[in-house]
């Protein structure tokens, strides 16, 4: 898939002032939603975030989606409140090999006495604009009759 | 002539897409992986042409059975992150189902069937340690072996079940290469010991590259009591590794013949040891007889099982762990003929030893030469993929762990596969 995420946006999610967090669901239907600070874009255009608990939630669940096909969602929040949902799907993940170990190597040292299970990579699908300002807009702009009669009284 | 015109076997069993359609909760990705252990998997030339013996894990191809000539990749990583522990698998004339073909297809390795493209795949990478010599001059590769996220020390490559005809266990090709063998490659002196020291030292230095310290060997019967020398062996062998860690326990994953209380004790006292796997291989007492005989003889079902229970124990519930050689229930002539049946009955014996806190770990049997049963036919696809989701289901069932057997610390395990989303 072409690489669908912009320069804007890109820049936003590699600010660490910006969240970023991860929705996905279990094998039986259950959401989880947690903040992964590592996400990244990579040169492919694709997400990259390192899990660094093998039994974390998160884990489990994007195991669950890689096996039977199923979208994750992410949503990022800059520090000046734009907000997007990426929708995308996990297309691998690096468990062992130089890569790893480099992020390894590299993760330990910027954040002390901590492991690495996982280098998750997730295929963006889908951008949505969600912040507040953007969407108020298009609400008013696509369903004007979406809203409650008081506001429209003449004072 | 194919294989498949000469035995009709695609005719006669479901398809890989259609078990997917009846068994909708195994992964796809875990049924191919189950698929290729149990047919195997060819390189193209273009596929070994991908191979370079000095980034990726290579050994003798056939080294497993000891008498290996060219070099094969040992292993593959898919893209969920598990592994296929598959070297390229030759075709005899008694094979009796195609295997896989590895071939690259856009640049990429890929798993292919009747010219479908399956999956991706990658080699696994060579361990830093390949290529280092200890002081004493030994090749660290000969003394130590690795995973992609494991290294395992085989302290002793002969297993003595072998030392009497017939006496060996009927599927395995690990060991029957080595069963005409004495036991000189296997002196195991103070030189050995620091062989051993100097490469786990020098293993671990590979940072993010071991999860695991993996301790296995063929069984040695001799000793006061039975077993008495094979656990001294390991626990020199791990009194050696420990000097490389500075602390007392570590992930260690040993599978070792079944240990008295006594020798448990020991092994677990005096070393950094964790976990403890000793394999009944059949779940079936009259099939036990018949395809361990020397398992049988020397210490008996019954006993084997008691020895299990009595390692639960000493290393609590869920760090102990049985291994079994899937489908090996159904060899013939005295194996069971019905796959409801053997699949009914291996769930059941199951589910009675996990009871007693033991987890499992399977393994595909196939048919590999060397092996007394190398001419047998293994169950069908939908067989291995009910056996695995009824072994997950069993572990669920009595809340055990099955980490020291996982994807990642051994990998060659469908049904531990299944646990990541546990």
């Amino acid at each position: 898939m072409a690489d669908i995420i912009s320069k804007e946006l890109k820049d936003i999610i590699a600010d660490p002032n910006t969240l970023k967090v991860l929705a996905t669901v279990d094998k039986n239907g259950v959401p989880h939603v947690v903040f992964k600070g590592s996400f990244h874009v990579n040169e492919e255009g694709n997400l990259v975030f390192y899990e660094v608990l093998e039994s974390a939630q998160s884990n489990k669940n994007l195991v669950h989606s890689i096996w039977f096909d199923k979208k994750v969602a992410i949503n990022i929040l800059s520090a000046d409140k734009q907000s997007f949902e990426i929708v995308g799907k996990p297309l691998k993940s690096i468990t062992a090999g130089r890569e790893f170990e480099k992020t390894y190597i590299a993760l330990r040292e910027s954040k002390g006495d901590i492991d690495l299970a996982a280098i998750w990579i997730i295929e963006p699908e889908q951008i949505k604009n969600e912040t507040f300002s953007v969407r108020v807009s298009e609400d008013e702009e696509k369903y004007p009759i979406l809203k409650h009669l008081d506001r429209l009284f003449v004072q | 002539m194919s294989i498949n015109d000469k035995t009709k076997w695609r005719e006669n069993e479901l398809s890989y897409e259609q078990v997917l359609d009846k068994y909708p909760d195994i992964p796809p990705i875990v049924a191919l992986k189950i698929d290729v252990s149990r047919r195997g998997i060819s390189y193209t030339d273009k596929a070994f042409a991908k191979v370079d013996p000095n980034v990726h894990h290579v050994e003798p191809y056939d080294y497993m059975i000891g008498h290996g000539q060219n070099v094969s990749p040992i292993g593959l990583f898919l893209r969920d992150g598990s592994v296929i522990c598959q070297a390229h698998s030759k075709v005899y004339d008694w094979t009796y189902r195609d295997p896989y073909i590895l071939d690259v297809v856009d640049d990429k390795l890929v798993i292919v069937d009747n010219d479908k493209v399956y999956e991706e795949a990658w080699f696994w990478e060579k361990p830093d340690f390949y290529d280092k010599f200890t002081s004493n001059g030994t090749p660290m590769r000969m003394v130590a072996s690795a995973r992609p996220q494991r290294i395992t020390i085989a302290p002793a490559t002969k297993c003595h079940f072998w030392d009497n005809p017939k006496e060996g266990c009927k599927y395995c090709a690990l060991f029957s290469g080595h069963r005409a063998a004495n036991d000189e490659g296997d002196i195991r002196d103070d030189k050995w010991f620091q062989d051993v020291e100097e490469t786990v030292k020098e293993a671990i230095k590979q940072k993010g590259r071991y999860a695991s310290y993996h301790m296995t060997a063929g069984s040695t019967l001799s000793g006061a009591e039975i077993f008495d020398d094979e656990v001294d062996l390991y626990i020199n062998t791990l009194h050696a590794a420990e000097k490389a860690f500075k602390v007392k326990k570590f992930p260690v994953k040993l599978v070792a013949s079944a240990f008295s209380k006594k020798q448990l004790r020991r092994m677990y006292e005096e070393t950094a040891i964790t976990t403890y796997t000793t394999d009944l291989e059949v779940l079936n007492k009259d099939l036990f007889g018949w395809v361990c005989p020397g398992k049988a003889k020397h210490v008996g079902y019954e006993e084997w099982k008691q020895r299990l229970y009595d390692a639960v124990e000493i290393f609590g519930r869920g760090n102990v762990d049985c291994g079994i050689v899937g489908g090996v229930e159904m060899a013939q002539p005295n194996g069971f003929t019905d796959e409801k049946e053997a699949l009914k009955a291996v769930l059941s014996e199951a589910e009675e030893i996990a009871s007693h806190g033991v987890s499992f770990a399977e393994c595909v049997w196939n048919t590999l030469p060397g092996a007394i049963f190398m001419r047998q036919k293994t169950p069908s696809l939908e067989y291995y993929v009910q056996l695995a989701l009824g072994l997950a289901e069993v572990r669920r069932k009595n809340g055990l762990n099955i980490y020291t057997d996982d994807y990642r610390r051994c990998g060659n395990h469908p049904n531990t596969d299944l646990a990541r989303i546990d």
